[in-house]
């Protein structure tokens, strides 16, 4: 062989990889840690940090505190959080045993539909409900109009807790499925040779093993529970029942002073509960099983546990849970959609009418919805994922000095409540130039969503890029190509399954969620939830049904072409 | 191609320490291999030559070139270092084709298209992978993605290839193979190589010199023969090859010729040893097929075969002779029971 003649050194960049990576560390710091500033320093305003001769005080804590609705809140909120996760942790634990450890019939499939609560858009879900359970709702008439039973009220606690429940099941259900898929199985094979029936092994082996993943998403549950926005305001409206969230946004539109300060401080004093109960969960389990695995593939026994004369009766009730709190639902939300009221006194089709959705074609609001909506969906999606993309590169695959402040960093957004989150953003927008070129147009809400669900993208990409092995990096710089170079050729190729499932979540995210911007929606910058929310509560019923049907019908859509598209880039 | 100077290297992991001064040279065009068990401080040698690792002192230098200077506060980055190296794993890039792994160090130095092709075609004929230039990593098998890895490291024509374990992920059969393949390669490329293993038979093999490490240190250096035969360090005795060791206290024997006097061996055991001068205690090192055994009746120490068991091409015995068990490999058969044993002049070695 030759020796190859070759220029002395490979060439290299003018502006060193240090300063992109230091730059990329410092937008996501700002983005995330940013908004925080402000909400706590317009917590200890005597004003709106807008006005005039504003000093520093702790007026606002003492508004709150004065205030008893506050108090009420708070106790609501308690009490729904309390009842929600104790249910949500229960009904998910054992969903996750049966379909993963027993021989119930139709486990496989059950275990996929059991996860639709966290796919589908949540206010879809939310209105869904309503029309067939909420006080006017399909059911409950046909139950109490035309059966003269006793009812149930799902506007109150009890209901709100059950509902809230059937959204954070599925949490339960993915943690407590991966935990177990993560142990093994010959365990419980062990227990059995030894003699132990199905339910001695469940009872004696199986649970006690599980008790760190439920512990886990107790507490994560426990914190989703205080800072939900969307049950209170829909099902609660009815009954006046207020949660934290709801106190807040309503004590921010009602106020006879815009924009007061002891949201604020409601706001900060929520934002550090949460924050304990992140750190107690950090504590609580590794720093790799913080946030749900979806996709895990449960494991099942050699021998799956056998549930005898149960297994029938069993598998019905798991389909019948099913079908009760997701596909009924969804009927009656599509059927909504179709007809002018939804009533046990006339046939659905007497009502029939296409005016909800011509009115979707035709009021410009509920277009815009849509149009904005997809485009922080596709746009605010691919950015994020280039972003989190390449931070997740400079906090794991480089020696860039801060490194380590960018995982937990990351992790954040999605930690705090999305409320409080949109407070940040709006006093951040107030108070910081840059901040007014976004304040009046889309920009400012899509970079909300966007910073909130960061974290989405991050925990998708992040083991993935833990599996690639280092050894393929040094290789590449052994070959003479710098950071940025590995980072384009090497890594970011190699990602792609990863990058694409990161978007899909994106998208589907970006399209339902909404707690961060009701503080920051203008007229002229709408998108699907707020606006849902603002015409729900105005009584309109039939367009915003047909908006939820909107949402799913998109991300059933992309969630299909996804997945299509991440089985051929994992082929190839 | 260059030699390789490494000096003085020291690097520890908070009380642990990793190397505890490492130095060596590497002369051109030779084949040097870090032998010792994990642990050892070998990677971490190979690593800090690669530029991966940082030491926290010493010197390493290609040629003219210092990629580390500690005390100078050099330390120049991995790819500025212009090696190439071959990784346990291989690291072949899956999303790249053979042809565009190899090509990939090519590209960044602006090779033009039409001479980086060249190169690759060659370089993969090499190999022995021309007919796979086209196929993805997944699509090989292991023993040739590791001469992929091999051919993207030579393609630049490197000043330096560095091996870590590259064979260990190989099955027996495939190793050997792929063992005297590298090594023709190395020779007649030329090639300046430094080969990390904990395999004795691949080190033995291989190289026109091996350093055994251990603990952070270099404990024995020398051509494969030397190593093996004047090993110096019980240590180094017992990790290449089985060995036995008998203690005793050293006198002049009758030929002026150093002996080992232990009371299980009546006779001594003359010491192969230029100018030995020690007394007192001491330990040589035996390898167990230069013991010979004969019948109760032949010359040599009292002894019983306790233990035999046949492995092949040889049997191996476990002999007691007085307090001492002894191994021994022998081609023939023996009986069990009572046996001579008779530990030939100069197969025995002074280790410390």
């Amino acid at each position: 062989m030759t020796t190859l003649e070759l220029p002395a050194t490979v060439r290299r960049p003018r502006v060193p990889a240090s300063f992109g990576q230091a730059a990329v560390g410092a937008l996501v710091v700002g983005l995330v840690v940013g908004p925080f500033i402000p909400l706590v320093y317009s917590s200890i305003r005597s004003k709106a940090l807008y006005l005039p001769g504003g000093t520093f005080s702790l007026a606002g804590y003492r508004t709150l505190f004065a205030d008893p609705a506050y108090w009420t809140a708070v106790k609501n909120t308690l009490l729904f959080a309390v009842s929600t996760t104790t249910l949500a942790v229960v009904g998910g634990t054992l969903h996750a045993i049966l379909c993963t450890r027993t021989d119930l019939p139709g486990r496989r499939a059950y275990g996929l539909l059991l996860t639709a609560p966290i796919v589908v858009p949540p206010l879809g879900l939310v209105v869904g409900w309503l029309t067939i359970y909420g006080q006017g709702g399909y059911l409950t008439q046909l139950v109490s109009r035309n059966l003269h039973l006793p009812v149930w009220n799902l506007s109150s606690i009890p209901g709100m807790s059950l509902f809230g429940a059937v959204v954070t099941l599925p949490i339960a259900y993915l943690t407590v499925r991966a935990a177990l898929s993560g142990t093994d199985s010959s365990l419980e094979d062990a227990a059995r040779s030894a003699g132990a029936g199905p339910l001695r092994v469940v009872g004696r082996i199986t649970l006690p093993m599980l008790r760190p993943a439920m512990l886990n998403c107790t507490v994560l549950i426990f914190s989703l529970c205080l800072e939900i926005l969307g049950i209170p305001l829909f099902l609660g409206g009815p009954s006046g029942i207020d949660f934290y969230a709801s106190y807040l946004y309503r004590s921010w539109s009602n106020s006879a002073t815009p924009d007061p300060p002891f949201v604020s401080a409601g706001a900060v004093l929520l934002l550090v509960v949460v924050s304990l109960l992140l750190f107690l969960r950090s504590r609580l389990s590794g720093a790799e099983q913080r946030f749900v695995a979806v996709g895990t593939r449960g494991g099942g026994l050699r021998r799956p546990l056998e549930l005898g004369r149960w297994r029938r009766p069993a598998s019905a009730a798991v389909g019948a849970f099913i079908g009760v709190t997701s596909v009924i639902p969804l009927i009656g939300l599509i059927l909504m959609s179709f007809v002018r009221v939804l009533t046990t006194l006339e046939a659905p089709w007497r009502l029939a009418t296409s005016d909800n959705w011509r009115a979707v074609a035709t009021d410009p609001a509920l277009r815009r919805a849509i149009t904005d909506s997809l485009l922080i969906a596709v746009g605010g999606g691919a950015v994020s994922v280039a972003l989190v993309a390449v931070a997740a590169l400079v906090a794991h695959r480089s020696r860039f000095p801060l490194r380590t402040v960018l995982a937990p960093t990351l992790m954040y957004p999605r930690a705090v409540p999305g409320v409080i989150l949109g407070i940040g953003f709006f006093w951040t927008y107030l108070m910081f130039t840059p901040g007014s070129l976004v304040r009046n147009n889309l920009w400012g809400e899509a970079i909300a969503l966007c910073v909130r669900n960061l974290t989405l993208a991050y925990v998708v990409i992040q083991p993935s890029l833990a599996r690639l092995s280092e050894e393929l990096d040094r290789a590449g710089r052994a070959a003479g190509a710098g950071w940025w170079t590995i980072a384009r050729r090497i890594l970011l190729p190699m990602l792609r399954p990863a990058l694409l499932a990161a978007f899909v979540l994106m998208f589907i995210t970006l399209l339902g969620d909404y707690d961060p911007v009701v503080f920051l929606q203008k007229p002229g910058t709408e998108v699907l939830g707020v606006t849902m929310l603002q015409y729900w509560s105005t009584g309109v019923q039939g367009p915003v049904a047909a908006l939820a049907v909107i949402q799913v019908v998109l991300t059933a859509a992309v969630l299909l072409i996804g997945a299509r598209a991440l089985r051929r880039a994992s082929h190839a | 191609m260059p030699e390789i100077r490494v000096q003085n290297l020291r690097k520890s992991f908070g009380a642990s320490t990793v190397l505890d001064g490492i130095g060596f040279t590497v002369r051109d065009k030779e084949f040097v291999t870090l032998l010792g068990p994990s642990g050892c401080g070998k990677t971490t040698t190979l690593m800090s030559i690669a530029g991966f690792q940082t030491p926290d002192e010493g010197v390493i230098a290609v040629g003219g070139d210092v990629f580390v200077d500690r005390a100078a506060g050099v330390d120049l980055p991995a790819e500025r270092r212009d090696l190439g190296i071959v990784f346990q794993s291989y690291a072949v890039w899956p999303h790249m084709t053979v042809a565009q792994n190899v090509a990939f160090p090519l590209s960044l130095r602006k090779v033009d298209k039409r001479t980086a092709r060249g190169r690759v075609a060659e370089v993969l004929e090499l190999v022995e992978l021309g007919a796979h230039a086209d196929r993805y990593p997944h699509q090989l098998s292991g023993g040739q993605q590791q001469r992929v890895a091999l051919a993207r490291a030579i393609a630049p024509s490197p000043r330096v290839l560095l091996l870590d374990e590259p064979f260990s992920n190989l099955d027996a059969k495939l190793r050997e193979r792929a063992r005297d393949r590298l090594k023709q390669l190395q020779l007649s490329l030329g090639l300046t190589t430094v080969f990390v293993t904990h395999d004795q038979d691949e080190a033995l093999a291989m190289s026109d010199r091996i350093l055994v490490m251990n603990g952070g240190r270099i404990l024995r250096d020398g051509t494969p023969e030397e190593v093996y035969r004047e090993p110096g360090a019980r240590f180094v005795a017992e990790f290449l090859g089985q060995c036995n060791f008998v203690t005793g206290s050293i006198e002049t024997g009758p030929g002026g010729g150093a002996v080992l006097r232990t009371r299980d061996f009546p006779d001594g055991i003359a010491i192969r040893a230029d100018g030995v001068s020690a007394s007192g205690a001491a330990t040589v090192a035996v390898r167990p097929h230069d013991i010979e055994l004969c019948g109760p009746d032949g010359n040599g120490a009292e002894g019983t075969v306790v233990e035999s068991v046949f492995l092949g091409d040889h049997y191996r015995y476990t002999v007691a002779v007085g307090g001492a068990r002894l191994e021994v490999h022998a081609a023939r058969p023996v009986a069990p029971g009572p046996v001579r044993v008779r530990i030939p002049p100069h197969s025995a070695v002074l280790v410390d």
